[in-house]
């Protein structure tokens, strides 16, 4: 090494520790923007980082860049280590917090603690039953009943089913199973011959449902939660010709299979519905609204569309962008298990598949205002209130209506 | 001549508090404490240090009662069913006031006593391998906590809610009492026969049955207190969480172990002890807070909180083997 | 835990008793599938078999190095993390290609096996215990990964990888043929050479396999790396089920795991026990959670009698059954060389 590089090498350090220097003056000047904390159960699902994702992206996009400073903690499924995040939270002085809760009552009281100290508290997809923080869900529009229906319609009212549920003793597979139940209870034609926890998981819903199928081959429909790529996958595996209908959440694996010509010859048919990650992006710009603008809201409890693709609506998205109701994206551009209700036209605008899967904004793009209106969510026990009474048939119909009478 | 002895005793001393697990596990605790002080301006708080004994009192008595089978060299894995367990009777049996609170822990202590008993038969007189055994009514006890309550929901009274996760007059948190009158407890069943008896099953269990100590029995009564251990940590847990939750036990699995080697207990049995392990725990609800304040990016936390771990237990095995001189 | 002195001879005596042990877990299973016809009519014939047999090779794979881990007295708590970078690796940079299968294989299971060699050296040479050591290695390895895809594995299934489970040969799945030859050469490996000879030296005594003169330290870290490979090879298999990779698909193993290794026969202190048991623990209890799951009760009922039914073959299968029913058929044959001590040193 000479003189010259060693000297070149200095100069370099220098003006690096200049710019550095300047980094940190600009890092002061930061103090001025809203601190956000988006908290995470867990993200070991493609649903959870594509929900994260696109709160991440719409940080970045402008104004919203040069206005906050969002951070993200995963604190895992341990309702105690999430307290703790919130707790950290609240002690660094988080204007708002958005987050995916691990349980809708656990974290009432640090919430409150955090309500009282002037932190707003955001909670998308999951819900609490904290009366001060607000939620932004699909859970209470009603995906176990309509999608229910939508099998009873096509078995025409009787045959034998699966229920593929998600996780036991989770507030959400109950409140969907009980709305399916609701349904099929209508029915005496409709017999669940086997009932099996597939966690949510495709690889869990597979491996369940081939045991299911090794037990009863004689299956006609699967009503499943999320994972039901897996029960798709589980059916194919059997070699049989025939296959049935099945309805069930999001994935991508999902809804090309409902639109496979070759599958549809076979008897495979359904519905795609169920919770869209989008719905962290709907609730990270109420908050912001809420922030920033000093928007109201009338509610705390706010419901978030349920999508509805039945095989006839599965519209493939030729490029990354939302272009004409397209809902599915075409095979090998994402993975089968990737979820893909991440586009919402009138409320989200911002987002392109890279938001999703990068969490980076899309070029160019700025934050739109959302629409003046709110749906509010209907009251529903031990999932948005806790002493409370559901008012009505919480289970009525909304997407679809009864073609065949029990 | 006087040289030399009182450079032996100090190194003798030196020996004897580098070889105890608790001191070792108390000066990383006082370490990861001092950097999270440093990080975070309202540390030193009463809220903050009311937060951090609330938080890490369930896992403290669950680590507490795993602890005692660790030192007869079995393992415990009932831990996860009989938090959750305790935690749906709590938020499904028990009504509210003061009265209802004590019989609630009568109740949830009854059920970890039983849970204990059947694991002690099983493993001190059938003879039974403690970690298959102990998974067993690990599922049993889950499913148990299933049947009791099926999604996440109930009450806990607000009393017991209110009350364990206070300050007593305002001060000193009661979680920390509660942890307390556990050491106290432990230190007076230390003076026992039993908990003689217990150290010395663990150590050679053939040579403790051949100096005439009733090993099945010592070991049976591990397993029962340690059942109660955990039924605590489940109403613990209940004050903390207000709510029941069947799948509340699933993260104290794993968790109570990384406690328990943290705080210094030997898993080849006979070392170590309940303080060390409630420190031990303490240490890993800390370290949440600790990498919060330092800012480690979120996807990264798991790898930081595994090296910690293991870190934490080579630093108490290196001053062990230093302590016991050269050869381990 | 460790067992008194009389029952100890007796095992010297006769290590038939692993031997009983693994034909009553066969034998049950059979019984099982055979009885399982009056829960459901599609039950008890050779569709359920096939199904059973498939869903427990992912169990059967992870067992081998899990086996061997506690054959010498540790446990491997790692094996879900590792059984997840196995699959997410696969599909990220193996994916569809053929070509990238015949490198990106062992390619994978060297990762996966240096992942498990980390345990090893932290086990053996820096003395961690290795629930500890195998525990944070799992919880490193699973922010590793979640790092490395930024939460959502993307990649391509493998048409090849996914045969395994869609073709047949003779109506048999071809996983089960490969299951098959694990399962063979897991037992050659175990008690055909000198390799597998050892272990059980190592994990009974340690101090006098070290004074006989065995490389007790580079014999217990290869079980580690066995163990990593191993569970890295079960992804890679759960990756051609499931024709994609999540970062949870490794969770629902690691307990059944331990599980089937353990209702196998083999001893968690080390030292006894054979693979094939823990090949017929996971095809039984792979076939009590199939015919529990059929039962139209509540999950918290089937979860109870789940744990019920462990404990019931941890209770039936206990050793000295095996020994009482090795003496009236007779000659046991040992297995383990004569005047070795039986007992475990007490640290």
């Amino acid at each position: 090494m000479n003189w010259n590089t060693i000297r070149s090498g200095l100069v370099n350090t220098a003006v690096a520790a200049g710019l550095l220097a300047g980094v940190a003056g600009a890092a002061n000047a930061d103090d001025k923007k809203l601190k956000i904390y988006l908290s995470l159960s867990y993200s070991g699902n493609s649903w959870q980082s594509e929900a994260a994702n696109i709160v991440k992206a719409l940080a970045a996009t402008p104004p919203y860049d040069k206005a906050i400073e969002l951070k993200e903690v995963i604190s895992g499924t341990d309702v105690q280590a999430q307290i703790s995040a919130y707790e950290s939270m609240i002690s660094d002085g988080a204007a708002g917090i958005i987050s995916f809760p691990v349980s809708p009552t656990g974290l009432n009281r640090a919430i409150r603690k955090g309500c009282d100290k002037g932190t707003l508290f955001f909670m998308y997809d999951g819900t609490v039953t904290e009366p001060c923080a607000y939620n932004v869900s699909y859970i209470t529009a009603g995906f176990g009943e309509n999608t229910a229906q939508a099998l009873v319609n096509v078995l025409g009212g009787k045959g034998n089913i699966f229920l593929s549920r998600g996780v036991p003793g989770n507030s959400v597979d109950k409140r969907h199973t009980d709305g399916a139940m609701a349904i099929f209870k209508k029915y005496p034609g409709i017999k669940v011959i086997a009932e099996y926890y597939g966690m949510w998981s495709d690889q869990t819903t597979q491996s369940e449902t081939a045991k299911a199928l090794a037990a009863h081959p004689d299956v006609d429909g699967i009503w499943a939660q999320a994972g039901e790529d897996g029960a798709i996958k589980a059916l194919l595996a059997t070699g049989s010709k025939k296959l049935v209908p099945v309805v069930g959440e999001n994935s991508n694996g999902f809804r090309l299979a409902l639109a496979n010509p070759a599958y549809q010859a076979a008897g495979f048919k359904g519905v795609s519905s169920g919770s869209p990650p989008a719905t962290a992006g709907y609730a990270f710009k109420l908050m912001m609204e809420m922030l920033t603008k000093g928007r109201k809201l009338t509610t705390h409890n706010i419901e978030y569309p349920l999508p509805w693709v039945p095989a006839e609506g599965v519209k493939l998205c030729p490029g990354d962008r939302f272009e004409n109701g397209c809902n599915t994206f075409p095979a090998g551009k994402v993975p089968d298990s990737f979820v893909t209700e991440v586009f919402e036209a009138n409320l989200l605008p911002e987002l392109s598949l890279v938001t999703a899967l990068d969490g980076k904004p899309t070029p160019g793009m700025t934050i739109q205002p959302l629409p003046g209106e709110v749906t509010a969510a209907p009251d529903t026990p031990g999932i948005n209130c806790q002493k409370c009474n559901g008012n009505g048939d919480i289970y009525a119909l909304t997407k679809i209506k009864a073609t065949v009478q029990p | 001549m006087n040289a030399p002895v009182s450079n032996a005793v100090t190194r003798s001393l030196l020996r004897r508090l580098l070889g105890n697990g608790t001191l070792i596990v108390a000066f990383i605790y006082a370490l990861l404490f001092t950097i999270f002080a440093s990080r975070q301006s309202d540390a030193l708080s009463q809220t903050s240090i009311t937060d951090l004994f609330n938080n890490a009192a369930p896992l403290a008595l669950a680590a507490a009662g795993g602890s005692l089978v660790v030192l007869t060299r079995g393992f415990d894995l009932s831990v996860a069913g009989v938090v959750a367990l305790s935690n749906v009777l709590m938020a499904t049996q028990v009504g509210e006031g003061p009265q209802q609170a004590l019989l609630g822990l009568a109740v949830v202590c009854t059920a970890g006593l039983l849970v204990g008993a059947v694991n002690g038969i099983l493993v001190a007189y059938i003879r039974l391998q403690s970690i298959a055994s102990t998974l067993a009514t690990m599922i049993v006890t889950s499913g148990l906590a299933l049947l009791v309550l099926d999604a996440p929901g109930g009450t806990v009274p607000d009393f017991v809610a209110d009350t364990l996760t206070d300050s007593a007059a305002g001060i000193v948190p009661v979680a920390a009492l509660i942890l307390l009158a556990v050491v106290l407890i432990w230190l007076l069943l230390r003076r026992t026969d039993w908990g003689v008896a217990l150290y010395a099953v663990g150590a050679d269990e053939t040579a403790a049955g051949l100096a005439g100590i009733r090993t099945r029995r010592v070991k049976f009564f591990a397993y029962c207190l340690a059942g109660v251990f955990y039924a605590l940590s489940g109403y613990m847990l209940s004050a903390l969480t207000a709510t029941g939750n069947p799948n509340a036990g699933n993260s104290y699995l794993l968790l109570t172990f990384a406690a328990i080697a943290i705080g210094g207990t030997s898993f080849s049995g006979g070392r170590g002890g309940v303080v060390g392990a409630m420190l031990g725990a303490a240490t890993l609800t800390l370290l949440q807070k600790v990498l919060f304040s330092a800012g480690v990016s979120s996807f990264y936390t798991g790898i930081f909180q595994g090296v910690v771990m293991i870190l934490a237990v080579l630093v108490a095995a290196t001053s062990d083997r230093f302590a016991s001189g050269r050869r381990a | 835990m460790s067992p008194p002195a009389d029952t100890r001879g007796l095992r010297r005596a006769g290590l038939g008793s692993d031997v009983w042990n693994a034909i009553a877990l066969f034998g049950l299973t059979a019984l099982l599938i055979i009885a399982s016809r009056w829960i459901s009519s599609g039950f008890g014939g050779w569709e359920q078999t096939k199904a059973i047999l498939v869903l427990s090779s992912f169990v059967v794979v992870v067992a081998f190095g899990q086996q061997l881990v506690i054959l010498t007295g540790g446990l491997d708590l790692s094996i879900a993390s590792v059984m997840t970078i196995g699959g997410v690796l696969t599909f990220n940079f193996v994916g569809a290609s053929p070509t990238a299968l015949i490198w990106g294989v062992p390619l994978i299971l060297l990762v996966t096996a240096a992942i498990g060699g980390l345990n090893g050296i932290g086990v053996v040479w820096l003395r961690v215990p290795p629930f500890i050591m195998t525990l944070a290695m799992g919880i490193i390895v699973y922010g590793a990964t979640l790092g490395i895809t930024g939460g959502t594995p993307r990649g391509q299934a493998s048409p090849a990888l996914s045969a395994l489970f869609t073709a047949s040969v003779l109506d048999v799945p071809l996983v089960i043929y490969f299951m098959l030859a694990i399962t063979i050469c897991g037992s050659v490996v175990q008690l055909g050479t000198g390799f597998g000879r050892r272990l059980y030296a190592v994990g009974t005594n340690p101090a006098a396999a070290y004074i006989a003169g065995l490389p007790v330290r580079w014999l217990t870290f290869l079980t580690y790396a066995i163990s990593g490979a191993s569970a890295g090879l079960a992804g890679i298999l759960m990756f051609g089920y499931a024709g994609g990779a999540t970062l949870t698909m490794g969770q629902a193993y690691q307990l059944p795991s331990i599980a089937a290794v353990v209702v196998g026969g083999t001893s968690i202190l080390g030292g006894s026990g054979l693979y094939i048991g823990a090949v017929g623990g996971a095809l039984l209890l792979t076939t009590f959670s199939t015919v529990i799951s059929s039962l139209g009760i509540a999950e918290g009922w089937r979860t109870v009698i789940y744990g019920l039914v462990i404990l019931l073959a941890l209770l039936v299968l206990r050793e000295e059954l095996y020994l009482w029913a090795g003496q009236l058929v007779a000659r046991p044959v040992p297995l383990r060389q004569p005047g070795e001590p039986a007992a475990k040193p007490d640290a």
